[in-house]
């Protein structure tokens, strides 16, 4: 069976404090426990997608994001609403992750008044035109990669002025056609939350930076509220802004059909 | 101020040593500045950072990336598993080289493909890649060549028609590229050799493969035909002076001067490209012309009185004026070339100006100095006995039938007139290689069977969102088919094109439903799909901004001449004002294609316009010199007509007027107006001294026709290899130099004295006699 490793943005798939480590941990042991950490059977985050281009110009979406954990032999459900600007106004994109196959994603278009699957399972791929990866929101394989704990600074310095201990755990992709083969990913040791990374492309040039510029709990759930992606290779950046994130709402799958999708 | 031309040469001749001296250790100090290897053909070079074209193109590429590229073409079975492996294998292998911004193949292409719908959806329509995650199934081949010989979009541009051609085109980093793009180059290559399918051709083309395929010839022609040019020249220098020790001093001359000129060159921070590769020879062509004027008439004096002091203040008194004079004029002309747009065009004109002013220094002051350490001449050289009766035959003859040899010089200028008026202007850059050549047959091939290896933009620019607005989009659409029906257009691509294909999938890929659609928010939602995954959102940042406030128009054309691309530029951007007249949207032509085209026409342009400045200035100082506006008029004819001859050779051999025969006219104007600057003034000492008409017009024929004659011999042997070149503009200047020196020589020695000749109340000897006198 699959499991996905939400190893760094984690902020569809919040987590929770974690226990101190008395000693240092290996790098697959990073890995597993930042994988393993509870983040909610569901959750509803309404949030601000910024979209900055080469040029410096910025496009804002305003999107809703619900989620929920796998169920028994289903895998997680995701259903995205755009809720501006007014041309895409109402524009929804659903996905259902399988643990034996491909992803499915459906798309429902207000001005078509149908929803469409839309084809494409890379989990490296762009999520809804931004600079993040379904990767980057959904977390990641932990069997897909290989770990190894490198040097670093020790602390890492979070946007409200605290010095926290960080571990830097390189991840390798097992694929050698993984577009991203190499993250540095900088985890903060008492909430295990990836908090920046390094991703490097096929010819191990930093492509993207990741960076949490802002952390809050929710319902007694740290969540990321405010984070980058840049691209360097695109001079491209996005910035999302989550506003409110509730957890445990008891979502059931009738939130995530395709009838809802069509159900602005 | 009076001239007193006794009193500077007795000054040179007392300073000689240390004006010598201090011209040796300036050029061994410049030498070692001079770098004639590293060649850079960069968009900089060529194009001036504060003109028009160059700013929009500066917002074109900031917006969609560079334009400038290489283009594989690989032929063979590419929808076999053999085939599609080695794009695929190809496109992953360029991706991994440095400065590679984008690849487009059929590995990187995506199609918008509609499915059919279950029962509890509307279907699916797939923005994906083509090649798909496996190519080694029949099945999956079959479905990729339908699939793609079907999109518009990709047929007829990454694969030809017939399936048996696809293109690889790598775009790279606009401005990081011109650091590293040899080894950039050389890498793509590479890396298709490398992995090339059995039985496939690879072909490479593309603006940055010409440019790279220019700079591999510039250097080869340096590093291959300099040594056997300067061995020809000095044995053709050794066979008429027969003298090593004046083949040395000359050679030794020439070295001195080139060095000053290159080493200036490079401090002055200019750099070297395919035009100004041109310099050198023009620098050597007149340094030989200015050197053996001195020698000649040194060793003349030397061997008639004895006396080396004595020569050399001769030399001086009667060649400083002449010198002076003829190389004023060369350098003006060259120095108008410096108010040119074009970078190239303007580091040369200036270039070339300050080489030929250091020509005359060295011959002036270097030359003569170094004859005083020659062994006194026993016997006159072979230039001498050899030219001396036959050029005196041929001054009497064109004095005595002046009139045979006007009539002939008409019909001749008459049948040049006719060449001249068949010369175009045109800088085809594919045709200057030879048809065999790799750059040639890739032309071929792309421009048979893909779209061609030219191309430019249409640039829109308006508020934000006004590119996807249904009525933007339909202009669009409309200036797309215009553009289509310009000659030699092989694909028009636009955002509309897009819009239009995803409408069409969304409604299960009807062909009646390959429309703009009428609704804002339905071409909105279209977009935003299209833009949802990596592929599509980085092919729609190649054709839009992201706020739509720009986007691009993409014309792709086969190789044709820049001046009928420029003409098609013109025509574009009038096609587009129309189109998009009463809106508020801006619309401009750029891309590299404008540029190069623009380039080549402005250089041309630069060039005609700097020939106009020239006359005036080889009448002005013509003037000055002699203080006679009847010998400015002499000068000025005796100018024009090799011009119009070389010109009308052109014509009648086909050869165009572009980057590199442009330069064979301002070589031409160097030397004539310097053989006529001469023999005017050697005429006018003869009469000043007393001789009649015939006399001074023989003595003038047979003394400096002597000199042109040796140059001309000279230079058409040593540059006559370069007509060995395979890059054919360079062949073109070797035998178009020889004909130069050839038509310049005639005139001094055929038309000039027949112009006296005919001419008697105003040119004769005694009235030239007289108004020295009274002057």
């Amino acid at each position: 069976m699959r499991r996905r490793q939400a190893i760094w943005v984690s902020m569809l798939l919040p987590v929770t404090l974690a226990v101190s480590q008395a000693q240092a941990p290996s790098a697959d042991e990073v890995a597993r426990r930042v994988d393993a950490r509870d983040t909610g059977r569901d959750s509803r985050l309404e949030m601000t997608m910024r979209l900055f281009d080469r040029q410096g110009r910025v496009r804002e979406r305003a999107l809703v994001v619900q989620a929920m954990r796998a169920q028994g032999r289903e895998g997680d459900r995701m259903l995205v609403r755009f809720q501006s600007p007014t041309d895409i106004r109402g524009t929804g994109f659903l996905v259902w992750e399988h643990p034996d196959a491909d992803d499915e994603r459906f798309l429902y278009l207000p001005a078509l008044g149908r929803v469409r699957r839309i084809a494409g399972a890379e989990t490296q791929e762009s999520f809804v035109g931004s600079d993040l990866t379904y990767e980057d929101i959904g977390g990641r394989e932990l069997d897909h990669y290989t770990y190894t704990l490198v040097q670093g600074p020790s602390a890492w310095t979070g946007p409200d002025g605290q010095s926290h201990p960080v571990w830097h755990l390189e991840s390798r992709a097992r694929a050698a056609d993984a577009a991203y083969p190499r993250v540095v990913s900088v985890v903060r040791q008492d909430i295990l939350m990836i908090v920046a990374a390094d991703i490097f492309n096929r010819r191990n040039e930093r492509e993207k930076s990741y960076e949490v510029r802002a952390l809050r709990q929710f319902d007694g759930i740290w969540t990321a509220t405010g984070l980058s992606m840049v691209n360097h290779g695109q001079r491209t950046r996005t910035e999302l802004t989550v506003t409110t994130a509730r957890y445990n709402l008891g979502l059931t799958a009738a939130a995530f059909t395709r009838r809802a999708l069509e159900t602005p | 101020m009076v001239w007193h031309p006794h009193r500077l040469a007795h000054a040179i001749f007392r300073w000689r040593l240390p004006l010598s001296g201090l011209i040796i250790a300036a050029a061994l100090a410049l030498a070692t500045q001079a770098d004639v290897v590293t060649i850079n053909n960069d968009l900089s070079a060529w194009v001036a950072r504060d003109t028009r074209e160059y700013q929009t193109y500066e917002r074109f590429i900031e917006e969609f990336g560079g334009t400038r590229n290489v283009i594989v073409a690989l032929e063979g079975e590419i929808f076999s598993v053999d085939g599609l492996q080695g794009v695929d294998a190809i496109t992953r292998a360029i991706v991994q080289i440095p400065l590679v911004q984008q690849v487009y193949s059929l590995s990187t292409a995506n199609i918008v493909r509609p499915l059919p719908a279950r029962e509890d959806d509307a279907g699916v329509i797939e923005v994906t890649p083509l090649l798909g995650d496996d190519v080694t199934d029949p099945g999956a081949v079959a479905r990729i060549r339908r699939e793609a010989l079907s999109d518009p979009l990709l047929r007829g541009d990454l694969v030809s028609q017939d399936g048996r051609v696809t293109a690889i085109v790598v775009v790279f980093d606009e401005r990081r590229i011109d650091e590293a793009r040899g080894d950039t180059v050389t890498a793509v290559e590479d890396a298709v050799r490398r992995r090339l399918p059995p039985g496939f051709k690879a072909h490479f083309n593309g603006s940055l493969e010409i440019s790279e395929t220019y700079n591999r010839v510039t250097v080869a022609n340096t590093r291959q035909l300099t040594l056997p040019i300067l061995g020809v020249t000095l044995l053709a220098l050794y066979v008429l002076f027969r003298s090593v020790r004046t083949m040395l001093l000359i050679a030794t001359a020439i070295g001195v001067s080139v060095a000053l000129t290159m080493g200036l060159y490079a401090v002055l921070g200019f750099q070297f490209n395919v035009l100004t590769s041109m310099l050198m020879p023009l620098i050597v062509v007149l340094a030989i012309a200015d050197d053996v004027h001195i020698v000649q008439h040194f060793t003349e004096v030397w061997r008639q009185t004895g006396d080396a002091a004595e020569a050399f203040v001769s030399s001086i008194v009667h060649l400083f004026a002449p010198l002076i004079g003829a190389s004023a004029t060369t350098a003006l002309g060259l120095l108008s070339l410096a108010t040119s747009d074009v970078v190239a065009v303007k580091t040369f004109g200036i270039g070339a100006a300050i080489g030929v002013m250091f020509d005359v220094l060295v011959s002036l002051v270097l030359v003569p100095t170094l004859m005083m350490w020659m062994p006194p001449p026993v016997a006159a050289p072979p230039q001498d006995f050899w030219f001396r009766e036959p050029l005196a035959r041929a001054g009497r003859v064109a004095f005595g039938r002046w009139r045979i040899v006007l009539m002939a010089t008409v019909l001749v200028a008459m049948v040049a007139v006719a060449g001249l008026l068949r010369v175009r202007v045109d800088t085809n850059h594919i045709n200057f290689f030879p048809s065999e050549h790799p750059i040639t047959t890739s032309a071929r091939v792309i421009d048979r069977d893909l779209s061609g290896i030219y191309t430019f933009d249409v640039l829109l620019e308006g508020p934000a969102e006004s590119m996807r607005q249904p009525d933007t989009l339909q202009r669009m659409a409309r200036l797309s088919g215009q553009l289509h029906e310009l000659p030699n257009v092989r694909k028009v691509t636009s955002l509309a094109d897009y819009v239009q294909r995803v409408h069409q999938q969304l409604a299960d890929g009807a062909p009646e439903a390959a429309v703009i659609p009428d609704s804002p928010e339905a071409v909105a939602q279209e977009l935003f799909v299209f833009g949802l995954s990596d592929e599509g959102r980085s092919e729609l940042a190649r054709m839009a901004a992201s706020d739509y406030s720009r986007a691009r128009i993409s014309v792709k054309l086969a190789s044709m001449s820049s001046d009928v691309v420029f003409a098609q530029i013109d025509r574009a951007e009038q096609l587009a004002r129309t189109a998009f007249d009463g809106t508020d949207l801006r619309t401009e032509v750029t891309g590299s294609g404008r540029i190069f085209a623009t380039l080549d026409h402005y250089m041309v342009d630069s060039q005609l316009s700097s020939f106009a400045t020239a006359f005036v200035t080889v009448f002005a100082v013509i003037f000055l010199i002699f203080r006679s506006i009847r010998f400015g008029l002499l000068g000025i004819v005796a100018n024009i007509l090799p011009i119009v001859i070389v010109m009308g050779v052109m014509g009648w051999l086909g050869i165009s007027l572009n980057i590199a025969t442009i330069m064979v006219a301002s070589v031409t104007l160097g030397i004539v107006d310097d053989d006529t600057i001469h023999f005017i003034s050697r005429y006018r000492r003869e009469a000043e001294t007393g001789a009649d008409t015939a006399e001074a017009v023989e003595r003038a024929t047979t003394h400096e026709g002597r000199a042109a004659l040796t140059t001309a011999i000279i230079n058409t042997v040593g540059f006559g290899l370069l007509a060995f070149s395979p890059y054919r503009p360079t062949a073109w200047f070797g035998g178009l130099l020889a004909l130069t020196m050839a038509v310049a020589f005639l005139t001094e020695v055929l038309l000039v004295p027949a112009v006296i000749a005919a001419l008697p109340r105003w040119l004769s000897a005694p009235v030239v006699a007289m108004r020295l006198r009274s002057s």
